[in-house]
C-alpha cells in the first residue's frame, strides 16, 4: 500500500520538472523567434452587444483559418479579451493586452466609447488600433485635435447609411414627405442625422409635424405603435428609420401591424441585420435597407467568404460585422507582408498606410489617407427569401462614400 | 377623427396595461399573500419568456405546450424561491430582497449563457400575426388575445380567492397565522404555495408577453422595473389595486409619450410620484417588525 507512493512522487516530480522546462523553451522561442506575431482582439463576449462581439471574432477567426493561421508568412497568435459593455470593463482588458502581452495590433472594439478610450491609449505606445466596427467622431483632448496616425477603421462612420439612402428615397417618393423616427442616444442621432440632413438639401421634407426627427425614449420603450399609429396620422409617402438589438426585433413586428404597414419603410441596415432578422421573420419582408455589405453580392471574395463562413458551421449568413472583422484580418495579413524582420507597431502602422486596395466580401475598397477609413461603395438592400431563409439581399448599388 | 385619434391609443393603452398587469400579478400575489418581497421575479418572467420561445413553432398545439412549460418552469422558480425565503423568517423584508436580487442576477446570467445574448420571439399561429379592423385602423390580433387572457387570468384569480377554500386559506394566513395553525393547517405550506402560484403567473406573464415585446438580456430588468412600479402605484398587495395601476401606467405609456414626447422619458416616473403624493398614507411596511 505504501510502496508506490514514493515512485508516484518521483515520476510527478519528474513531470513537473519537464513541464517547467518545456514552459521556458516555449518562452524563449516565441521571444526570440521573428516568425510569429500576437495581435490583440478586443470584443464583447458579454453583455448587451455580445451577439456583435462573438460575430467579429468569427469574422477574424475565419480569415485565419483559411489562410493557415498566418497573416503576412507569421503564424499569428491570437489573443482575445473581452470589451464587455464599455469602457469600464473594456480599458482594464485593452490595458491588460498592450502592456502583459506586448501585441503589435490591437483590431475588434465593438462600441464607439470604447474606441474613444483605447485610442489614446494605442496612440501612446504606437501600437496600429484596426477597429473593425464603430468609429466615434473623435473629440478633442486638452483641446488638441485627436492624432489619428495610428487608428484604423475597416467599418464606417455612423452617418454614412443614411448619407448614402438619401437621394434613392428622394426620388422614390417624389413630392411626398418622410417620416424621421430612431432611438434617443448617440448612435440614433448620428443615424439619423446622416439621413435627414442628406435628404432636406436635397429639397425632400420630412412629415414630422415639427420638421425634426422624433426620437423614441432608449432602452426605456419596446411599444412602438403608440408612436407608428400618431406618425401615421401625418400621411408620409415613406418612413425612414434605425434601430439595432431587441429594439429591431420590435420595432419591426409591431410597424407590421401598424396603420403604417402599407407605407414603405427604409432603413440603417443594422434595422435587419444579423440575428435579429430572424426574431422579426416575415415581417422584416420587403423593408429596404442601406449598408457597405450584403451576403448576395456577387463577387469572387464574397462567394468564397459565404462558402467558408458555411463551412464553419455558422447558422445563418456573415454579417456586415463578421465581414469588417473579416477584412481586418485582411488588412493584417497584407500589412506584415511587407514588415522586414522583427514586426514593431510603428512598422506595422507604416506598412498599414501602404496596403492599398483590398480585395473584400463588400467589393474592393481602399483606406481614406486622411481619415483612415475606407472608401467604398454602399448598397441598397432587401429583406427577401432567398432560398430558404430571410436575407439582405442586394437590389442596387448607390453611392461610394466618403466623396472625394 | 378627433374620435379616432384617441380611440386606437386608448385600446393600446389598456391592451398594453392588462399585459403589465399580468407581469405584476405574480409580485404581489407574493408580497400580498406570500409576505415575500420576490425582487427575482422578473428572471421568473424572463425564464418563462425563453422557455416559451424555445417551445414555440408556430402552431396551435406547440403555444399550448409553451404555455404550460413557462408557467411550470415559473412555478419551479417560484418553489425554489420559497424554499429559500423560509429560512429567512420573520428576518424582515431587507433580507428577503438581497437573496432575491442575488438569485435574480444568478438567474439573469444563467438564462444568458444557455439562451444567448439574442433577442428571442416566441412564434405564434399565423391568425395571432395578423392584424383586424377596429374604426378604419389596423390592431395587431395578438394583443387583443392578450387582452382576452388577462381577463381571464384577473377573473380566475379574483374567483380563486375569494370563492374557494384554498383561497380563504391564502387570506386568513394573511390576517392571522396562529389562527389558521390553530384549525390544523401549516401557515409555512401555504406560503410556499402562494409563491409557486405566483411564480406560475411570472412564467406566464412571460409566456403572454414576449410574443410582443420579445425576450433577451434586457427582460429580466425591464419586467421587474414595471412591476414594482405597478404595485407601488397600486399599493402593496393589492390585485384590484394593481390591476388599476396597470392600467393606468399602460394609458400613460401608449397615450402619454406620444401627447408629451418631449417628457417621455419621465412620465412614468412622474406618474408615480404624483401617485404616491396624492395618496398621502405611508406605505404599509408588512408583516415584518
Amino acid at each position: 500500500m505504501s510502496d508506490p507512493r514514493p515512485h508516484l512522487r518521483r515520476r510527478l516530480a519528474a513531470l513537473t520538472a519537464a513541464g517547467l522546462l518545456l514552459t521556458g523553451v516555449a518562452c524563449t522561442s516565441t521571444a526570440t523567434d521573428s516568425g510569429s506575431v500576437r495581435v490583440g482582439l478586443l470584443v464583447s463576449l458579454s453583455g448587451t452587444y455580445a451577439t456583435v462581439g462573438v460575430d467579429m471574432q468569427r469574422g477574424f477567426r475565419l480569415y485565419l483559418d483559411t489562410h493557415d493561421g498566418k497573416l503576412g508568412g507569421r503564424k499569428v497568435d491570437l489573443v482575445v479579451a473581452d470589451e464587455g459593455d464599455g469602457p469600464a470593463t473594456a480599458v482594464p482588458a485593452a490595458q491588460k493586452l498592450l502592456e502583459r502581452d506586448q501585441v503589435v495590433a490591437l483590431t475588434g472594439l465593438v462600441g464607439g466609447a470604447t474606441v474613444d478610450k483605447v485610442q489614446t491609449l494605442t496612440t501612446q505606445r504606437k501600437v496600429p488600433l484596426l477597429g473593425a466596427n464603430a468609429r466615434p467622431a473623435f473629440a478633442p483632448v486638452g483641446g488638441k485635435p485627436r492624432d489619428l496616425a495610428y487608428t484604423w477603421h475597416t467599418s464606417y462612420n455612423s452617418d454614412e447609411p443614411g448619407i448614402a439612402i438619401a437621394e434613392y428615397v428622394r426620388a422614390q417618393v417624389g413630392d411626398g414627405q418622410v417620416y424621421a423616427i430612431g432611438p434617443d442616444y448617440q448612435g440614433g442621432y448620428d443615424e439619423l442625422r446622416g439621413f435627414t440632413d442628406t435628404f432636406t438639401r436635397l429639397g425632400g421634407k420630412l412629415a414630422n409635424p415639427d420638421g425634426r426627427t422624433l426620437f423614441t425614449p432608449f432602452p426605456a420603450t419596446e411599444n412602438f405603435l403608440p408612436y407608428l399609429n400618431k406618425a401615421a396620422e401625418t400621411k408620409p409617402k415613406a418612413v425612414y428609420t434605425f434601430y439595432a438589438g431587441a429594439a429591431a426585433v420590435a420595432f419591426v413586428k409591431q410597424y407590421a401591424q401598424s396603420d403604417l404597414a402599407d407605407v414603405p419603410l427604409y432603413a440603417a441596415g443594422f434595422l435587419t441585420e444579423g440575428s435579429v432578422l430572424t426574431a422579426q421573420g416575415s415581417a422584416a419582408t420587403g423593408i429596404r435597407n442601406v449598408l457597405n455589405y450584403s451576403p448576395t453580392l456577387a463577387n469572387q471574395a464574397n462567394q468564397d467568404f459565404v462558402a467558408a463562413w458555411s463551412a464553419a458551421g455558422h447558422s445563418g449568413q456573415p454579417t456586415t460585422f463578421a465581414m469588417a472583422s473579416y477584412d481586418a484580418a485582411a488588412v493584417l495579413d497584407r500589412a506584415l507582408t511587407a514588415v522586414n524582420g522583427e514586426v514593431s507597431g510603428e512598422k506595422l502602422n507604416a506598412a498599414i498606410g501602404q496596403v492599398g486596395r483590398v480585395v473584400s466580401p463588400r467589393g474592393d475598397w481602399q483606406f481614406d489617407p486622411t481619415e483612415h477609413r475606407p472608401v467604398q461603395r454602399w448598397y441598397l438592400r432587401e429583406v427577401r427569401n432567398d432560398g430558404p431563409v430571410l436575407s439582405n439581399v442586394l437590389v442596387q448599388d448607390l453611392t461610394t462614400l466618403p466623396a472625394s | 377623427m378627433r374620435v379616432d385619434a384617441y380611440l386606437i391609443p386608448a385600446v393600446d393603452g389598456v391592451a398594453y396595461g392588462l399585459l403589465l398587469a399580468i407581469a405584476a400579478a405574480g409580485l404581489t400575489v407574493a408580497f400580498g399573500a406570500g409576505g415575500v418581497l420576490n425582487l427575482a421575479h422578473g428572471t421568473l418572467i424572463a425564464a418563462g419568456g425563453y422557455v416559451a420561445a424555445a417551445t414555440s413553432s408556430g402552431t396551435w398545439p406547440s403555444l399550448a405546450a409553451a404555455v404550460a412549460l413557462a408557467a411550470g418552469v415559473g412555478a419551479a422558480g417560484g418553489g425554489v424561491l420559497a424554499a429559500a425565503t423560509a429560512a429567512l423568517q420573520g428576518r424582515g423584508h431587507l433580507d428577503q430582497a438581497l437573496l432575491t436580487f442575488g438569485v435574480a442576477l444568478v438567474g439573469a446570467d444563467l438564462l444568458t449563457a444557455a439562451y444567448g445574448s439574442d433577442t428571442l420571439r416566441p412564434r405564434l399561429p399565423e391568425v395571432l400575426e395578423a392584424t383586424v379592423r377596429i374604426a378604419g385602423h389596423r390592431y395587431p390580433v395578438d394583443r387583443l388575445a392578450v387582452l382576452g387572457v388577462a381577463v381571464a387570468v384577473v377573473a380566475a384569480g379574483y374567483v380563486v380567492l375569494h370563492r374557494t377554500r384554498a383561497g380563504r386559506l391564502i387570506r386568513a394566513t394573511v390576517d392571522d397565522r396562529a389562527m389558521v395553525a390553530g384549525i390544523g393547517v401549516n401557515p409555512r405550506l401555504v406560503d410556499a404555495a402562494v409563491l409557486v402560484a405566483a411564480g406560475a403567473l411570472a412564467g406566464l406573464a412571460g409566456a403572454l408577453t414576449t410574443p410582443i415585446l420579445g425576450v433577451g438580456p434586457h427582460t429580466a430588468d425591464t419586467a421587474l422595473l414595471l412591476s414594482l412600479i405597478i404595485v407601488v402605484c397600486g399599493g402593496l398587495g393589492s390585485v384590484p389595486g394593481a390591476l388599476t395601476a396597470a392600467l393606468a401606467v399602460g394609458v400613460v405609456q401608449t397615450v402619454g409619450v406620444t401627447s408629451f414626447p418631449a417628457l417621455a422619458p419621465y412620465l412614468l416616473i412622474g406618474a408615480m410620484a404624483v401617485v404616491l403624493l396624492a395618496r398621502r398614507t405611508s406605505l404599509p411596511t408588512g408583516a415584518s417588525a
